[in-house]
This record gives structure tokens, C-alpha cells and sequence, in this order.
């Protein structure tokens, strides 16, 4: 069965794009449970990994395909990347309203209607704009760490561990934050099998959802 | 044997975020620890220059403090008759710890300040660098004359002669290459020269009992608290330097005792063995003591008086820099004789020229080594500097 005929459905997410969500996100499980261990100083963590230094060497090289998957992705992809890039960094009225009631996510906000949405709410274009700031930041942040810290001044390795913990710490909150929307909330957790198994998400709940792009698939068919 | 000859002057702490970046920085590898994990120091081949706490992003790297079981101790005893010495680094490092820009020259408030925490007489260690630079020098011309067949002059060590006065050095080539040994300076350094001329000729001039005068340093270095407590400096029959402490040390002790350390009127070193030459002020930075020496040296062998006192050769930064002065031999009918000359800045660069004079390679006549790089100033003991580049 091709992917184009599963009726009631629309594919928001193909292979490629899943894939390296699901790689992405490993690497980010891996990079944050040993990041915290050392950091903190855990034994029970390290231990898992084969002690502090092999627990160091898996965050490192773990680091390297956190770089290189997102990478690979943008040069394979790399039209669908820059819609992704417009899609987020565009707010149009209609964002600004749906940020005023929080997309009727939040209990104590009484929403009549939700705006229409774009592929992504504004949430989740403003979890997507920091989600890329901070993987820059933990990169560019990160190689140093690891190459170059014979040679850089002893203030800037500080600078860098600061910046490198407390953006890890943001990240790992607003990974969680993105976990509860996509997995657990009634309101959206049917986005979790479209991400993580198939790419498909129900057209009647995208229709809802994310009205302008529904209406732009249709004017396309 | 003293608990710090024994577990060394330097440890990392707790703190260590096991980023590596020290072990780059120590010159003998002691070291140990991949990244990731927990690093400690192997204390038979620390040098205790402190390089590597003044390094550390985290400042997680601590050195054995004086100052609360010896310094402060003293101070309180009544019996006890305190002195202190300052090395020709401190002066200019101590204002950075109190706002100034690098280099600030704080010597007058420093001794205003010595005086405050209750030291009964604040001398200088250009006292005793003079001392150094006259003794080294001396010693030079010595060997210069054994080598070239002079008699009278066989007693002598061997070409070429290496400098002494950095705790660190000695100990990198105890540890490393014993064989050296004899051709390392006889003379003390400038702080175990001043503790050994406290308990001896200033003792006999103050009409003080050497067992009741307590020697003090401020040092830009951590590697002289070891110096020290080694055994063998007991000229009087006492230790030589009682207790050491750093720039950054003093500094607290002035911040502790709620001292307003830019406010202070400038005040002199106490007469006697305060006074000093310029050569001694320039012992702190790299070629300071091969420059100071060569003075002296020049106008003992030719019998003439510098018109222009600079060795400019020696200057520099390059962590090994090499020169030749001409020196007119007076006892030698004015024979001009080459003088090569090596200055090392920073241990990790003197294994190849030991080599070449363990294996007879070498030309020089006078090598000075000082592990820091740029000499003193820039000593385990100095202030923290948190530059970014």
C-alpha cells in the first residue's frame, strides 16, 4: 500500500525526517543521561557506561553523530529544510492570537476559538527556533570542550561548560515540555505516531489542527 | 619529614570537573587522568610550581596554606620576633588583587601594609638576590677559570652552570636527571638566602636569639613552600624560612584584616637588609638573574664598569634564547673571552638542552632555568588571571 492512499490521513512527516528525529533524539537520551552523570558527579551513571573517562568518551562521540545526523538531514533535504526554517521563523496574526491563549493547551485559559495554524503552531515554531539555537550552541560549545582545550584560555573552557550545562539544562526542559505536548496531552499526543512510527496523522485532526496548512494540501490535490 | 615534602604542596580538590586542561600545562606529566574523570596529581613528579592551579577554569587545584598554622600562629606569639621577606615579583603582581592594571609596582603600600598585619620588621628579598647575583656570579667566573686551566681553580664544578634559584627547576632535575646536579649553582636562592642571613648576621646585629626570630616570605610561587621545608636549609641551626605564603595569600590576609590596601601611605623597607640594586628588582622575569649575573660578572672579569648595564639578548619570550657576550679577561691579559649564555623558560623546554650537556654537546658556559613561562611573574603563587584569550 502506497503512502498516498491511506484515506482519512495526511503525511506530515516522511522517512528521512522521522529517522533523524529518531536519531536526534537517541543521541540527545544518551548525551543528556551521561552529561548529568559526570556533571554531577554520579557513579551509578558513569558505572553504566563503563566508568567517568568511557562514560566521557560515548558523550563525545555521541556528540559526533548529534552533529552529523542534523547535518546529513540538511544536505540531503535541503529544500524541505529551508521551508521548515520559513515555516518557524514566519509569525503572521494569527500566531500572536494562538500565543495569547496558548493554543487552548492550558486549563485555566478559556478559549472560544484557536486561530488557525500553519504545518506548526506557534509553540511549536518557537520549540523549533530553540531547539536549532541551542544545538548550535551546545555544538559550537561542546567541540571545544573536547579538541581544543589544551589551547583556548582557561576562562573561555569555563565559559564554554557554562554556556554547554546551562543550555543542556533549557534543552532537556523544553524536550520534556515537547514530550508531555506530543505524547502525553489529550489534545495532541496523536502527533506521536505520526514522529515516531509512521509519518501519517489524521486529516480531520490536522484539519483542526493546523487549518491553513490542511487548506493549502487540499488546493494542491 | 614534613607532611608537605611528603604529599606535595599542590592538590586538586573535589571541584575538578575533569576538563584535562591542566595536563597540558604541567611540565612533568604528574598529571593523571583521561577526560571525563577525576584528575590527581602523582605527587612524586609534581614540582609544585602551581602552574596548573593557576590554570584551571575551575579553580578546583588548591595549594597547602602557611598562613593560618604558621603565619597567624606566630604573629599571635609574643616570644616570636617576625620578619618578612617579599620577592621582586610580588610587588608587581599584589595591586591586581585590589583593582590595578597589571604590573602596578604596590612595594611602598605593600610594606605599609606588611607593617599593619603586625610584622615586626618587613625587609625585601632584593636584599638577598643581590646576594644571589654575587654568589652565581662569583661562581661563574670560578668555573670559567677551572675550565680553562687556571690554577687554584680546580675545586670548582663544571661547564656550564646552571641556575638555582627556582625551587621548581631544582627539583624537575633532582627527580629527572640527577647527574645535572653538579652543574647546578651552589648558591642558595634568594629567599632561603635571606631566612639563613635573618638568623645569622641580622640576628647577631639586632642582638635577637636566632630561635626566637621567625622568617617569613611572600613569594610569587608555591613551589618555594616546599623549598622551604627541606631539611638540608638549617644555616643557624634553625630552618632557614619558617613559612611562605603566595601573593594571592598576602592579598587575602590583607582583604581578612579589613585593610584599606590603596589607602595606605607609602611607606620604605626597614634599613639594614632592605636595601637593593635594580639587577635584583629584574630576577622576576625571565633572563632577570642570567642578565643580573652577567653584570656582575663582566665587571669582575674585566675589571671595567659597564657604561650600559642592559643585556638586551636575554630579553625576551621565547621559551629557549640563546646569546654570546664578549667579556675582556683582565687576569688573562684582556683576552676576549665568549661568554654563550642560555635562558629556559618553562621546564618542559630544557630536556634537549640538558641532553646536549650530559653528552658533552653543549656550548654554553651559563644556562638559567625558571619553569614559569615568563619567569616569576607569572608564578603558581600570583594572582588569578581570568583573560579569555
Amino acid at each position: 500500500m502506497s503512502e498516498d492512499v491511506i484515506k482519512g490521513k495526511v503525511l506530515k512527516h516522511d522517512t528521512q525526517t522521522r529517522t533523524m528525529h529518531w536519531i536526534h533524539l537517541l543521541a540527545f537520551l544518551i548525551l543528556g543521561i551521561t552529561g548529568i552523570g559526570f556533571y554531577w558527579d554520579i557513579a551509578g551513571i558513569a558505572n553504566i557506561f563503563g566508568g567517568p573517562a568511557n562514560s566521557s568518551l560515548v558523550h563525545r562521540w555521541t556528540g559526533v553523530v548529534f552533529t552529523v545526523a542534523p547535518i546529513l538531514y540538511i544536505l540531503l533535504n535541503f529544500d524541505r529544510f529551508s521551508r521548515f526554517v520559513d515555516t518557524i521563523t514566519s509569525f503572521s496574526k494569527d500566531d500572536f492570537a494562538w500565543l495569547k491563549t496558548m493554543g487552548g493547551y492550558v486549563p485555566f485559559i478559556k478559549v472560544e476559538e484557536v486561530p488557525p495554524q500553519e504545518k506548526y503552531n506557534a509553540g511549536q515554531k518557537i520549540l523549533g527556533i530553540l531547539i536549532i539555537i541551542g544545538c548550535l550552541l551546545i555544538i559550537l560549545t561542546g567541540f571545544p570542550m573536547w579538541l581544543w582545550r589544551d589551547v583556548v584560555a582557561p576562562a573561555t573552557l569555563a565559559l564554554c561548560y557554562n554556556i554547554h550545562f546551562w543550555t543542556a539544562i533549557i534543552m532537556i526542559l523544553l524536550v520534556l515540555g515537547h514530550f508531555f505536548l506530543a505524547a502525553i496531552h489529550p489534545k495532541s499526543r496523536v502527533e506521536f505516531s505520526s514522529m515516531m512510527l509512521d509519518g501519517y496523522i489524521d486529516a480531520q485532526i490536522t484539519a483542526e489542527h493546523n487549518a491553513k496548512w490542511f487548506a493549502e494540501l487540499q488546493k494542491t490535490e | 619529614m614534613s607532611t608537605l615534602l611528603s604529599d606535595g604542596v599542590i592538590h586538586v580538590s573535589d571541584k575538578c570537573k575533569a576538563c584535562d586542561h591542566c595536563t597540558s600545562i604541567c611540565p612533568t606529566h604528574a598529571i593523571k587522568g583521561r577526560l571525563g574523570e577525576k584528575h590527581h596529581i602523582e605527587v612524586r613528579k609534581c614540582i609544585n610550581c602551581g602552574q596548573c592551579l593557576i590554570n584551571c577554569p575551575f579553580g578546583a587545584i588548591d595549594d597547602v596554606s602557611m598562613v593560618d598554622e604558621r603565619i597567624i600562629k606566630a604573629l599571635k606569639d609574643p616570644s616570636k620576633f617576625v620578619v618578612v621577606q617579599e620577592a621582586p615579583a610580588v610587588r608587581v603582581a599584589l595591586g591586581e588583587e585590589f583593582g590595578q592594571a597589571p604590573g602596578t609596582n604596590v612595594k611602598h603600600k605593600m610594606y605599609a601594609a606588611l607593617r599593619r598585619l603586625g610584622f615586626d620588621k618587613v625587609y625585601d628579598t632584593e636584599f638577598t638576590a643581590d646576594l644571589t647575583i654575587t654568589e652565581e656570579g662569583t661562581e661563574l667566573i670560578c668555573r670559567v677559570f677551572n675550565d680553562l686551566g687556571v690554577p687554584g681553580y680546580e675545586a670548582f664544578g663544571p661547564l656550564p652552570q646552571f641556575t638555582s634559584c627556582c625551587p621548581a627547576w631544582v627539583k624537575y632535575a633532582e627527580d629527572k636527571y640527577p647527574q645535572v646536579l653538579p652543574h647546578i649553582s651552589t648558591a642558595k636562592s634568594p629567599q632561603q638566602m635571606f631566612g639563613a642571613v635573618s638568623k645569622t648576621y641580622l640576628a647577631e646585629k639586632l642582638g635577637i636569639d636566632p630561635a626566637s626570630i621567625y622568617s617569613v616570605s611572600v613569594m610569587p610561587c608555591t613551589a618555594k613552600k616546599y623549598e622551604c621545608d627541606r631539611p638540608e636549609f638549617i644555616a643557624s641551626g634553625f630552618k632557614d624560612v619558617d613559612a611562605v605564603m603566595t601573593t594571592r595569600e598576602l592579598a587575602q590576609m590583607i582583604k581578612a584584616a579589613g585593610i584599606d590596601f590603596m589607602s595606605l601611605e607609602d611607606e620604605q623597607a626597614d634599613r639594614f637588609i632592605g636595601a637593593s640594586t635594580g639587577a635584583a628588582t629584574i630576577f622576576g622575569a625571565t633572563g632577570g638573574v642570567m642578565e643580573a649575573a652577567l653584570r656582575t660578572a663582566y665587571e669582575v672579569l674585566s675589571g671595567e664598569t659597564l657604561d650600559k648595564v642592559d643585556f638586551k639578548a636575554v630579553r625576551g619570550f621565547k621559551p629557549v634564547r640563546e646569546a654570546t657576550v664578549e667579556i675582556p679577561v683582565k687576569a688573562l691579559g684582556g683576552k676576549v673571552l665568549p661568554v654563550n649564555i642560555c635562558i629556559v623558560t618553562g621546564t618542559k623546554y630544557v630536556d634537549d638542552v640538558i641532553e646536549d650537556v650530559l653528552a658533552g654537546r653543549s656550548q654554553y658556559h651559563f644556562i638559567e632555568v625558571m619553569n614559569c613561562p615568563g619567569g616569576c611573574v607569572n608564578g603558581g603563587g600570583q594572582p588569578i588571571r581570568r583573560d579569555t584569550y
